[in-house]
């Protein structure tokens, strides 16, 4: 039985070009270009791949429709067994792209998955439950680790074997349940994990509780006609030009720009974030930062004052790590400048 | 703690001898997503909004008890109808309502709410009041 | 306490002219047994089956399950306070038909779920499938209120195991569980160096078909109470439980509490078991605050190092069941808790209906949502209609060939939050 692969890879693995080829529209090559090759070998000789996709990371999440139309088009000609990504290691983009490549062929060709990220990539989340993602290292380092652990995987998902249990195997859990039968009835198990716990040693419970990060809200405003208030958002409005070069998606900075004196924000803003429809916004950025309400409302004496600067990044695709950092050190600032409470708004 | 309630029901059958019932008119659902404007309103979530078992989440009928007076909204109530309205949506995505037996449900329904009325402790309020 | 639990084998039923076992065969008079059930005013007709392990026979909708067996030395057979007169129970002798089981049907309402298949895939999924299931069929006359059709239906099946029980009363048992236990003190004086562990039952407590009875007393009017485990294990609880057939702790399990049997193994061992509290898990709020701020207390009370907590039912007792949790674990005592799922039919969903973090221990019987696939039986003994309602659950649910697909949550026993069973669920 020999079988047929279809590869995708970005524009820097593809070998086309580094940032500045992210914004290339997909290609299909008949060769196996860069980890594609590898790969195939790893396969052995019933395996092939038939052909490797390379696509900017920029324009798969900035042209999703017609990224995805392009990944059902190629799938249709080259009639894949098994379609690959990545890996994306802790590419945020790249791994968002993959978990795009994951949702179109899962989800709507029905046709199994995998790839490879790093746990903190923000492209984890969505695809662990369309495809088997394959835990890697942080960086391109780990990549011929990563293909080893994806070759032995994709072997058994084209034999149609169960896989074994995630930790085992090395990839991220899908979060399935699956029920089964134990040797042992439930309440034996149950007195067993109850002696484990008296002794101290170590046990696994067979339904974790899911962990909820919850932050203490501040303590109300006592006055608002006296308040500073601050306005923050990640929905990526930041000056014309975008001068500090924040990212569509997955940002990696913050900006902060000096708005005293200013109504509003038309004319001199724009919105870089790369998972909107921009028109309503880059005719006036207000809309998704109100800054012309709390002018208003400055004006009308419901608040004391707005502070003089206005802080922007983009959510998008933005890594939890990032986004505690961010919120961390923007917070600071704030805090610093007595301000009062802060306006955030996303999208 | 006593105090006067107020059932927000679709039951048919549950008439107004059992003391002040708000109609909803419309599904299991929607007496869920009303008894949550009512917590968010500041009342009383008095008996816990979904059945104890699976089959009860597939009845076409629902009955809750809320307290009658606004007060504060308070964050227990609050989770409780959320986590209930998720998990009424989550384990009946993809079942069908149980028309067939709604009389039957109609019946439980109305025995279990009678169940909840005599756990809280029957407290009426002078008027009866009938709202949409 | 002293209790004996005297197991018969039992190897096969029949039915025949007088009730008695002989050489490992049950014969049971089915005239005698229709005769004394009808002696009830409320009682319009009754039908018997026998079942067979390996039989392609499918038992639908079932209401209670219930172990036939008679004491033979000492007082309270029955079930006093239902059936019999009150006696304190948990002392004496008693022989049990090991391998039988008394399987009541008959519905109360159309929905009400509960299927027992005793061959192929279905069988795997229910421990009765290998029981000899003596299937009693009770029909009331017309026009009853639910209520008095409820406990007409429970009562005849209670009293259908008390006669066939009889049946063993001068049979020899092939084994003898002996469960001795006194007083606390007495037993910690005993075992002063071994973890104190009590077992809280919950039990549903909130209605018609929603009910359970200990000693004859709706657990919705009690407090959360301390009973000694051979209670329990001699009949003081019994079912009036009628939906959630994969979580309802039957009449048969009460007696076989496979929780209380796996503490009292190890009683003296590597514990030192101290009690059973059974707690009402009931629907108002108010009411679950009170319930689980008293049974952490008695936990508290009795000085405990660990709880086992088991859940009935799904959906608002997983609030009763972590904020025991809670309160247990925050006064440094150690939880098991033991309860089932509903993640979906992709097993993707978030299992149950609350969270809590101090949960960190927990036993997991099965995803109710589980998917099976029953073949078509050759004899059903039951409704018709109540396949329709299983098999009406969604589209395509019952296929052409009249096989279909049902959920975990209908099977009798199939995920019991009492640890009953072996099914557990795993993380993919």
């Amino acid at each position: 039985m020999s079988y047929k692969v279809l590869y995708y890879v970005n524009q820097f693995f593809g070998q086309v070009g580094g940032e500045d080829k992210a914004g290339m529209a997909p290609v299909m090559k008949d060769e196996k270009v860069g980890p594609a090759l590898g790969f195939d070998q790893l396969m052995g000789e019933d395996v092939e791949v038939v052909g490797t996709i390379i696509c900017g990371d920029n324009y798969f999440n900035e042209n999703n429709e017609e990224a995805v139309k392009f990944i059902i088009d190629a799938v249709s000609e080259k009639d894949p067994d098994l379609v690959v990504a990545g890996p994306a290691f802790n590419a945020g983009r790249y791994g968002m792209a993959c978990a795009g490549v994951a949702k179109v062929v899962a989800d709507e060709l029905k046709i199994p998955v995998i790839t490879g990220m790093y746990a903190e990539n923000p492209g984890l989340e969505s695809s662990r439950t369309k495809a088997i993602v394959v835990e890697t290292a942080d960086s391109a380092a780990g990549m011929k680790k990563a293909l080893a652990t994806m070759s032995e995987l994709a072997k058994k998902m084209l034999k149609g074997e169960k896989l074994g249990y995630p930790e085992d195997e090395g990839y991220f859990a899908q979060g399935k349940r699956l029920t089964v039968f134990s040797d042992k009835r439930g309440s034996e198990r149950a007195v067993e994990m109850l002696l484990a716990r008296f002794k101290g040693e170590e046990f696994k419970s067979e339904l974790p509780m899911p962990v909820f990060d919850r932050v203490e809200p501040a303590a109300a405003i006592n006055d608002l006609s006296k308040a500073k208030i601050a306005l923050v958002t990640s929905g990526g409005i930041v000056p014309n030009g975008n001068p500090d070069r924040i990212q569509s998606a997955s940002a990696q900075k913050w900006g902060k720009y000096n708005i005293a004196g200013k109504d509003s924000l038309e004319g001199e803003f724009y919105t870089i974030h790369g998972g909107y429809d921009p028109v309503y916004a880059n005719e006036l950025p207000d809309r998704v930062a109100p800054l012309d309400m709390m002018r208003k409302f400055q004006k009308e004496g419901l608040i004391g004052e707005v502070y003089e600067y206005f802080y922007t990044t983009t959510g998008t695709g933005t890594s939890v790590g990032n986004s505690i950092t961010f919120g961390r050190e923007i917070g600071k600032e704030l805090k610093e400048a007595g301000v009062d409470a802060a306006i955030l708004t996303s999208t | 703690m006593e105090q006067a309630f107020v059932v927000v029901t679709n039951n048919p059958v549950v008439g107004k001898d059992l003391g002040e019932i708000m109609v909803v008119d419309g599904s299991f659902e929607d007496v869920l997503l009303k008894v949550r404007d009512l917590v968010y309103e500041g009342h009383q979530l008095i008996s816990h909004p979904i059945g104890a078992s699976m089959r009860m989440l597939f009845s076409p009928y629902r009955s809750v008890l809320v307290g009658a007076e606004r007060s504060e909204t308070k964050e227990v109530y609050a989770l409780t109808i959320e986590s209930s309205i998720d998990t009424f949506r989550r384990s009946t995505a993809n079942r069908n309502v149980d028309y067939v037996n709604a009389d039957d449900y109609a019946r439980i329904d109305l025995e279990l709410l009678k169940e909840a009325i005599k756990e809280h402790g029957i407290i009426q309020r002078e008027k009866i009041q009938e709202v949409q | 306490m002293n209790l004996e639990l005297r197991k018969i084998e039992i190897k096969d039923v029949v039915f025949g002219e007088e009730t008695g076992v002989k050489d490992g065969v049950l014969t049971v008079c089915k005239q005698d047994i229709i005769n004394e059930l009808m002696e009830d005013v409320n009682v319009k007709s009754i039908k018997v089956d026998i079942a067979k392990p390996g039989e392609k026979t499918r038992i639908i909708p079932v209401k209670d399950v219930i172990q036939p067996r008679i004491k033979v030395e000492g007082k309270g057979n029955g079930f006093p306070g239902v059936t019999s007169e009150m006696v304190q129970l948990g002392s004496g002798k008693v022989n049990v038909l090991d391998g039988v089981a008394v399987v009541t049907i008959g519905d109360i309402v159309g929905f009400q779920e509960g299927v027992i298949d005793m061959w192929g895939e279905g069988a795997k999924w229910t421990p009765f499938s290998k029981t000899l299931n003596i299937v009693v069929d009770i029909e009331p006359v017309e026009g009853l209120d639910p209520h008095t059709h409820e406990a007409t239906v429970r009562v005849a099946g209670l009293r259908a195991a008390e006669l066939i029980g009889k049946a063993g009363k001068d049979a020899e048992a092939s084994t003898v569980d002996r469960y001795a236990m006194d007083d606390i003190f007495t037993e910690t004086s005993k075992y002063p160096d071994l973890p104190k562990v009590a077992y809280v039952e919950m039990l549903i407590s909130q209605g018609l078909l929603h009910d359970g009875y200990i000693y004859g007393v709706n657990s919705q009017k009690i407090l959360p109470t301390l009973i000694h485990p051979n209670e329990e294990l001699d009949g003081a609880v019994i079912s009036g439980n009628c939906v959630a057939a994969c979580d309802k702790i039957t009449t048969y399990q009460h007696q076989n509490n496979s929780a209380i049997l796996d503490l009292y193994n190890r009683h003296g061992k590597d514990i030192n078991f101290v009690g059973v509290i059974l707690t009402p898990e009931l629907t108002t709020l108010e009411g679950k605050f009170r319930t689980c701020d008293y049974t952490a207390k008695l936990c508290k009370t009795l000085g405990v190092d660990g709880v086992v907590v088991s859940e009935e039912g799904y959906g608002n007792p997983d609030s009763d069941l972590l904020m025991i949790c809670k309160r247990l674990e925050d006064s440094g005592i150690k939880t098991v808790l033991i309860t089932d799922e509903c993640s979906g039919w992709d097993g993707m969903s978030q299992p149950l209906a609350d969270t809590t973090p101090e949960a960190v221990a927990v036993i997991s019987t099965g995803n109710v949502s589980h998917v099976v696939e029953l073949e078509p039986a050759d004899r059903v003994i039951g409704s018709a209609e109540a396949i329709a309602t299983l098999a009406g659950g969604w589209e395509g649910c019952l296929q052409e060939d009249g096989s279909m697909v049902c959920e975990l949550n209908a099977v009798i026993g199939a995920t019991s939050e009492i640890g009953y069973h072996n099914l557990t669920v795993e993380l993919y």
